[in-house]
């Protein structure tokens, strides 16, 4: 027997670029090595929320001394957008938001470059504005963008802008009102949750250059280099070729650097300044105000009961402050609408999400991409139902939820999944066996703690769509030879996810060739043609099943090349731990060798290249072509809150995410602890704060992201593996599903801790306090 | 206005003309090439331009470069040497420390700083020491066991 080794998958394996990022060596933005003749970019943001606008002085800022280019409306202009350009480069005439760039300028040195934007003076004529939904809804209010059906791509959405409704989707079975009508229950609620920042710790940035050719080459740290590219051309009508996106390491993006924000304003000053590099590196107030936010969501939901338990209806509407610009915010309302419903099986869905335009901060989808906010509203909702119903919450949960084989739309049915498994294992992860009724909230309920403290479990079950798109196709090339043996480059890029580690599990176990020898580069746009985008959130999926293409057609031509010099069948042969070998005649040739020296005296050591393309299935406008499968996820949380305060500790907090199959064990868990850290810190800390329009969270203070302070004192996580049938390996992508289920969880404690229930987010000490003392004032009238 | 400073980086004696103005970040990254040592925020609050400045974490944001005239500097870049990573490094790779990897320099200093006051630290002191270092992909708890195997394996 010959064994298969090394045999990679499924076993721990260091992520590749770890060294490299531990010793100093990685380039992120602002490490990029240019020459002395670099330039510094800075951009002009708008101080206004709605306003026309005129630039006085632009001849003195063009004149400070350094100043190579400066630009305003008047010298570039270009709509920016991939579905709709509802933004535009440069603000002309109106803008929109706080925060929207007016002008950039390049200058010898930073310091020249900030102060030639002092020279400039901004007259404001401002406007009435529209700050949140409920005012972008009023009869009569402002348009945030009254020329909207003028905009390219406009036809393709499902708007009414005059009512500042950017897009809507809806999704209907069944007759909820009958439903409703004949139920034994009926509960009605209203969740809201706040826009959150992807507040990476690297900052937007990066390096331009034009070329001789008039070509543009950009060293960027983007998540979807393809789509920028795409992007980037368009708003500055250049053929995509001629936009080159070089990627570096990239220090977090979290969705915030898929989509293009100042990417387009760098490429645009580059083609003014003679050809000499610029870069433009953001400080972290321009980060905060001057990129993109999760939008802002408004919920309002009804669910209909048995008495038994069963849930017969849901009628849901998921309202999303998208700021002045939706389209990043697309695929959000997508993944929304085909996740509305939880992962229940209701036979009655009446569900509707709109995206609605004001004048804040244009929103992009944020890891979660809006199904961590929709399960905060079902979860606390089906919670709050069984309590109604004196049910234990696990099992309400049980015997609604989807199962494989039920036909959740016309065109999908549910395959096997891990929903039950994961809410089963994280209860069992805290020490929990949920009970009906739950016991009654009351203060000194645990033996140790001081009588002003309650504590309690709550947990949470959700799911999360998969999505394929049309633009989510992968090219992947591996190249063998002598000199850098495997050299590998992919579409996709790493942003701390282990991708690159992936490839190079894959390429060692389909070709059994030690990991050592492979290498994968960085992604370059140039190194592909520019059909697709290279999909962000599922390159698992698409990036592996172009590798396995690649991987499969190099060792065809490897035991092809040895086939033919030892007049054997192909078929005979196999690669074996390094070695090209015949199972007929028992030879043996190391690839080294192969690739070194060759097979004949005569001919050139060969090299293998090949480069190989997974394409996107074909879809159509029905709401689930693009959908792939669902992913399952789990939460359960114990907590403790201080009744005087509304302090509140999580002593534990377990997640369980299903991934199909885990390639690379650890790494999969540091994706579980580390999403579980950041939605600790979406549900306990952030929330981006305005004052008539202006963002008062623009630094780590008045924003706080989770430190080591915050964390829970115990964290579960927890791998499922029920496998994806199609996916490599029988895997699945883990990135947006580790967010869904940790607010819920940790608010349904909270009831059980002290008997109150938030339904903002975030959950803050003020929150439970307020909850708290209205309980009691109502207790107190009551008695 | 200029001013002539000396410095002990990674162990390297330098003599360097600053401005009054700059800080030593600026000087690292910009005249030193230094990259480890990154812009997060420029207001000590995120922690990833954290060096160690005669063995103590500073924001280097926060510390004029004439300010740290006649200091020893230590930033990730030193940790190493020529044949060996440094224990911190090793485990951080072996306990998936790092993922996006921007705040990991400043995470390494910070480690290391806790470690040349004790040699085995709990974890609770760990969590103390990492405070004022912000991890956006909240990879806190694999940090801190990278950091408490790597204490163990000094002994």
């Amino acid at each position: 027997m010959i064994s298969r080794k090394p045999h990679v998958i499924g076993k721990p394996f260091p992520l590749i670029e770890a060294q490299k990022k531990l010793t100093g060596k990685t380039c992120y933005a602002g490490d990029e090595s240019v020459g002395p003749d670099m330039l510094h970019a800075r951009i002009l943001f708008s101080e206004r929320p709605s306003a026309r606008f005129r630039l006085q002085n632009l001849e003195a800022a063009r004149e400070f001394p350094g100043v190579i280019a400066l630009l305003t409306a008047q010298d570039i202009n270009g709509p920016v957008g991939r579905t709709i350009a509802d933004r535009e480069l440069l603000a002309s005439e109106r803008v929109r938001y706080v925060g929207q760039p007016l002008a950039i300028v390049a200058a010898e040195t930073p310091e020249a470059a900030a102060a030639a934007l002092k020279q400039i003076q901004v007259d404001y004529e401002e406007e009435p504005a529209v700050l949140s939904i409920a005012e972008a809804l009023a009869k009569n209010a402002p348009v945030v963008h009254p020329n909207y059906r003028e905009y390219p791509g406009a036809e393709h959405l499902n708007a009414t802008p005059e009512h500042n409704i950017a897009h809507e989707l809806s999704f209907a079975r069944g007759d909820v009102e009958q439903a409703f009508a004949k139920a034994d229950i009926v509960l009605e609620r209203s969740y809201s949750a706040a826009h959150l920042q992807h507040a990476p710790m690297e900052t937007h940035g990066g390096v331009a250059q034009q070329q001789p050719d008039g070509s543009i080459v950009m060293w960027m740290h983007v998540q979807a280099p393809f789509l920028q590219r795409s992007i980037i051309s368009k708003a500055l009508h250049l053929p995509p070729e001629k936009v080159r996106i070089i990627t570096g390491c990239v220090g977090g993006s979290f969705g915030g650097k898929v989509f293009v924000s100042i990417e387009g304003l760098l490429a645009a000053i580059a083609l003014h300044v003679g050809g000499r590099p610029v870069r433009l590196l953001l400080n972290r107030e321009e980060e905060f105000k001057g990129v993109f936010m999760a939008p802002a969501m408004q919920a309002r939901l009804k669910m209909a009961a048995t008495k038994e338990g069963r849930i017969t209806a849901i009628q849901a509407t998921y309202d999303w402050d998208v700021g002045a610009s939706v389209d990043a915010a697309l695929f959000h309302l997508q993944a929304v609408i085909l996740a509305g419903t939880g992962p229940y099986a209701i036979p009655n869905v009446k569900i509707q999400t709109r995206a609605i335009y004001t004048n804040l901060l244009p929103a992009a989808p944020l890891r979660g991409v809006g199904i961590a906010q929709v399960h905060w509203a079902i979860e606390q909702h089906v919670d709050e139902l069984a309590d109604m119903l004196n049910m234990n919450p696990l099992n309400m949960r049980q015997w609604n939820l989807v199962k494989g084989g039920d036909q959740l739309f016309p065109n999908f049915v549910m395959h096997a999944n891990g929903l039950e498994s994961c809410g089963l294992q994280v209860v069992k992860a805290i020490d929990w066996q949920p009970t009906a009724p739950p016991p009654a909230p009351a203060p000194n309920n645990t033996p140790t703690s001081p009588s002003y403290t309650g504590s309690g479990r709550g947990m949470a079950i959700g799911w999360s769509p998969i999505l394929l798109s049309d633009q989510c196709g992968s090219s992947v090339t591996i190249q063998l030879d002598a000199e850098n043996l495997c050299n590998v480059i992919v579409d996709g890029v790493d942003i701390g996810q282990g991708l690159y580690a992936f490839a190079t599990q894959l390429i060692s176990f389909e070709l059994n060739i030690p990991t050592e020898w492979i290498t994968v580069e960085p992604t370059d746009t140039a190194n592909f043609d520019p059909h697709w985008e290279a999909s962000y959130h599922n390159l698992l999926w698409s990036t592996g099943h172009a590798l396995l293409k690649a991987t499969a057609e190099l060792k065809h031509q490897i035991l092809a090349y040895v086939a033919k010099a030892w007049k054997e069948p192909p078929t005979n042969l196999d690669i074996v731990e390094g070695e090209v070998i015949s199972y007929a005649t028992r030879r043996k040739y190391p690839l080294l060798t192969l690739l070194e020296q060759g097979m004949d005296d005569d001919a050139p050591p060969p090299a293998f290249s090949v480069t190989s393309t997974y394409r996107p299935p074909n879809v159509n406008d029905s709401i689930d072509s693009q959908l792939q499968s669902f992913a399952a996820t789990a939460y359960a949380a114990e907590v403790q809150v201080d009744e005087r305060t509304g302090a509140l500790k999580i002593l534990q907090l377990a997640a369980a995410a299903d991934v199909g199959h885990a390639l690379n064990p650890e790494s999969v868990k540091a994706q579980i602890k580390g999403g579980m850290i950041q939605s600790v810190s979406f549900t306990l800390l952030e929330a981006m704060l305005f004052e008539n329009g202006v963002p008062l969270s623009v630094n780590f203070m008045d924003y706080p992201i989770a430190t080591t302070a915050d964390m829970p004192q115990q964290l579960h996580p927890i791998v499922v593996e029920v496998p994806q049938q199609s996916g490599p390996y029988g895997a699945r992508d883990l990135s947006h599903h580790v967010q869904v289920g940790a607010a819920p969880a940790i608010a349904n404690a909270i009831y059980r801790a002290v008997g109150v229930r938030i339904r903002d987010l975030p959950i803050t000490p003020q929150r439970i306090y307020d909850a708290i003392q209205k309980k009691r004032n109502a207790e107190d009238h009551n008695s | 206005m200029n001013h002539d400073i000396e410095l002990i980086v990674n162990g390297e004696h330098r003599t360097l003309t600053v401005a009054s103005q700059q800080t030593l970040l600026d000087v690292l990254r910009e005249d030193l090439a230094l990259t480890s040592v990154k812009h997060g925020c420029s207001t000590g609050e995120c922690g990833a331009c954290s060096v160690l400045l005669d063995g103590e974490v500073v924001n280097s944001c926060m510390v004029l470069a004439v300010e740290a005239d006649g200091t020893e500097i230590l930033t990730a870049e030193g940790l190493a040497s020529e044949e060996e990573l440094h224990p911190l490094q090793k485990s951080f790779i072996d306990h998936h420390g790092v993922q996006c990897g921007y705040c990991a320099s400043g995470m390494l200093i910070s480690a290391k700083a806790l470690l040349n006051r004790t040699s085995r630290p709990h974890e609770e002191e760990i969590r103390e020491a990492l405070v004022g270092n912000l991890c956006r992909c909240g990879a806190y708890a694999d940090i801190i066991k990278s950091i408490q195997v790597a204490s163990r394996a000094r002994r």
